[in-house]
C-alpha cells in the first residue's frame, strides 16, 4: 500500500467527461448519494480544475475533447493525479481503434509526456459502467485504506 | 419560543436531526463490510491456463478486443486479456470450446499500475515436421486429434506444407505435373 503522502488528505476531484456515454457519470453521482456516500472519505466534486487534486476522466478521450483535457490538467496545481474511470478511459473500450478517439488514458499519458505536463499518479478503475462500490473501493485504495487486490498474471504453458 | 419560530431560527437544524433519527442510517459501510453482489453479477473473467488451447474463439467473440492473440517474435502465441478494456459481457465464456474461461464476481479492480490489468497466457507453438515453421499451438493440435482422430497424420504440418502435399497427391494420381 504505497501511496503519495498528499493523497491521505481529502481529495478534491474535477470531473471531466471526455466523450463518455454518461453511464460512468451517472455512477459518479450515485457514489455521492447518501447510500454510498463517498463524501465520508472527503471526496468532493469541484467546479474548477484549479481547486482539484485529481482529474476524474470518463470516456475514451475524443480528439475534439483532447485540448480541453490538456488545458484542465495543466491548470491543476501540483501534486495532481488522474483517475481513469470505466473501460473507456482505461483502454478505449469498443472505440479503442476508432478514428475519432485517442484511446484512453494510456495514450493520453504519452501525449502529456510529449508536452512536458507532469502527473504524479494515475489510477485505473475498470468496469462498464463502473460499479459504485468499485469507485468507493478506488477511493479507499487512493487513500490507502484497502489493499490492492488485482495482480498481473503471466503463465507459460506447454503442449 | 414557539415551535414555529424554532423552525425559522438558527435552531432549525434540530428538526433535521429529529427526522434523521427517525429514518436511521442508510449509508453502506462498504470498504469495511461485504459488498452487495448478486448471483447474476458479471465480473472479471478467469482463464484457466491448464485448459486453454489458444484457439482464439474468445478473441473472435470479444466485442472490445479485450482478449487478443499475439504472435511474439520467437513464434510463441500468447493470449492477452486486458481487464481495462473488458465490458464484462461474458461472451467468451459461451464460446470457449474447452470451458477454460470462468466468470468471477470480482469487481474490485482499481489499481495504480496498468500492468496489473493484464493476464497473459503464453502457448508453445506447433512445429511443422517438414519445413520446421512454427504455427498454431501444440495444445490445439492435440485437441483437434481428440475430436477427430483422422487428422492425426497431417496435424503437425503447417498450412503451406498441407497444401503442397495435397497438390503432390493429385499429381501422383493423374500422372501429370501441376506447375
Amino acid at each position: 500500500m504505497s501511496k503519495p503522502k498528499f493523497l491521505g488528505k481529502s481529495i478534491w476531484v474535477f470531473h471531466l467527461n471526455t466523450g463518455s456515454c454518461n453511464g460512468c457519470d451517472i455512477e459518479v453521482l450515485d457514489v455521492l448519494t447518501p447510500y454510498h456516500d463517498a463524501e465520508r472519505f472527503g471526496v468532493k466534486l469541484v467546479v474548477s480544475p484549479r481547486h482539484a487534486d485529481a482529474a476524474l476522466l470518463t470516456g475514451p478521450i475524443t480528439i475534439e475533447s483532447l485540448p480541453k483535457v490538456l488545458r484542465a490538467i495543466e491548470a491543476m496545481p501540483r501534486p495532481r493525479i488522474i483517475i481513469a474511470l470505466g473501460s473507456c478511459a482505461c483502454g478505449g473500450n469498443i472505440w479503442h481503434s476508432s478514428y475519432s478517439v485517442i484511446g484512453g488514458v494510456p495514450e493520453l499519458l504519452k501525449i502529456l509526456d510529449e508536452r512536458g505536463i507532469e502527473v504524479d499518479g494515475v489510477y485505473y478503475v475498470p468496469g462498464c459502467p463502473v460499479r459504485p462500490e468499485s469507485i468507493v473501493y478506488a477511493v479507499g485504495l487512493i487513500k490507502g485504506l484497502v489493499p490492492k487486490k488485482i495482480k498481473p498474471k503471466v503463465k507459460k504453458v506447454g503442449g | 419560543m414557539s415551535l414555529k419560530n424554532i423552525r425559522r431560527s438558527r435552531l432549525g437544524f434540530l428538526r433535521a436531526l429529529v427526522i434523521a433519527g427517525r429514518s436511521g442510517r442508510v449509508t453502506r459501510r462498504y470498504p469495511y463490510e461485504e459488498p452487495l453482489v448478486t448471483s447474476d453479477f458479471r465480473g472479471k473473467i478467469d482463464i484457466d491456463e491448464t485448459k486453454c488451447i489458444g484457439c482464439g474463439a474468445c478473441v473472435n467473440a470479444c466485442p472490445p478486443n479485450a482478449l487478443e492473440l499475439i504472435n511474439t517474435r520467437d513464434g510463441y502465441v500468447s493470449l492477452r486479456y486486458f481487464v481495462g478494456r473488458c465490458i464484462f459481457c461474458w461472451r467468451c465464456i459461451d464460446v470457449c470450446p474447452t470451458g477454460a474461461i470462468k466468470g468471477t464476481r470480482e469487481f474490485e479492480l482499481a489499481t495504480n499500475d496498468i500492468s496489473d490489468l493484464y493476464d497473459i497466457i503464453v502457448h508453445e507453438p506447433n512445429k511443422c515436421r517438414e519445413c520446421g515453421k512454427l504455427f498454431s499451438t501444440k495444445r490445439m493440435g492435440d485437441y483437434v486429434v481428440t475430436k477427430s482422430p483422422l487428422v492425426e497424420n497431417y496435424v503437425d504440418l503447417d498450412p503451406d506444407c498441407r497444401k503442397s502435399r495435397f497438390l503432390r497427391a493429385i499429381e501422383n494420381r493423374f500422372g501429370g505435373g501441376i506447375e
